[in-house]
């Protein structure tokens, strides 16, 4: 049970979101086990990892922008029309902005 | 946000300006890969502007919009549902930075990338906008629409299992 209780805190201490008890209890466990070592070391490299891809620059594609602004364009326009048309002609108008994926 | 909800597309325009880096990169680190992610923000922007009337101002409309973001990520990721093997790996050391490090490093987070598609959804999630994007766990927990003491036990599974995925 203690130690399933050290394994949960053991990532919160990697990042050092842990309370002053709860350090030295992870602390007193990691003394004694080769094993919570190992696996504090991996935490560690993890968190190395995330911080990294975290820093990451994810490029936004240029035309992004345009295309959703062309898109709510349409659908505003379109369901403008379908709300004109109304009864048969609407569905038939709501149907054709489904199957082409315009809103 | 009055002037969109009146229906001003130049101001929605403009909403889409402010908010579409992190939607882009929430979506391209829920699916892993930009075209998808492209799709998937465009999708998750024309939701918001056909919900606008049911947004209530209960959160903010940053944690709205990524809501939307999430679920259209999630769904469109549970419908294409590959998961790719992931091959023994050892984690490099890239403390330098010099072109071999730069080169192990971008290996090393193409990896990670790869690795996140394997954990489940919710728990990809929680580590994405927790751990990628910055957000507090109460700000996770608005997003994905949970308490946010799940929202951190989410965030605990993702990442025991990527640690295993991973070191």
């Amino acid at each position: 049970m203690e130690n399933e209780a050290i394994e949960e805190l053991l990532q919160a201490y990697a990042v050092g979101d842990v309370s002053e008890v709860e350090a030295e209890r992870v602390e007193a466990a990691l003394d004694d086990s080769p094993r919570l070592r190992e696996e504090l070391a991996r935490y560690e490299r993890l968190f190395v990892l995330l911080v990294a891809a975290a820093e990451e620059e994810v490029k936004v594609p240029r035309d992004l922008r345009a295309r959703i602004v062309w898109r709510v364009a349409v659908t505003a326009y379109l369901n403008s029309a379908a709300e004109l048309a109304g009864g048969l002609l609407g569905a038939y108008v709501r149907a054709l902005i489904y199957y082409l994926r315009l809103a | 946000m009055a002037r969109v909800c009146a229906g001003n597309r130049r101001a929605f325009s403009e909403l889409v300006w402010r908010h579409q880096a992190p939607v882009f990169r929430i979506c391209y680190r829920v699916l892993g890969n930009r075209e998808d992610a492209k799709d998937a923000a465009q999708e998750s922007f024309i939701r918001a502007f056909k919900k606008l009337d049911g947004f209530e101002g209960r959160s903010s409309f940053k944690t709205w919009l990524l809501r939307l973001t999430v679920n259209v990520s999630l769904n469109e990721r549970t419908r294409r549902k590959e998961n790719l093997p992931l091959e023994d790996w050892a984690p490099p050391d890239f403390s330098g930075d010099g072109p071999e490090e730069a080169a192990m490093k971008a290996e090393a987070l193409a990896r990670l990338h790869k690795a996140l598609q394997a954990l489940q959804p919710n728990h990809r999630a929680a580590v994405v906008l927790h751990d990628l994007e910055g957000l507090n766990f109460r700000e996770v927990g608005e997003a994905v629409d949970v308490a946010e003491q799940t929202a951190k036990s989410w965030a605990y599974r993702g990442r025991q299992r990527l640690k295993d995925l991973m070191t």
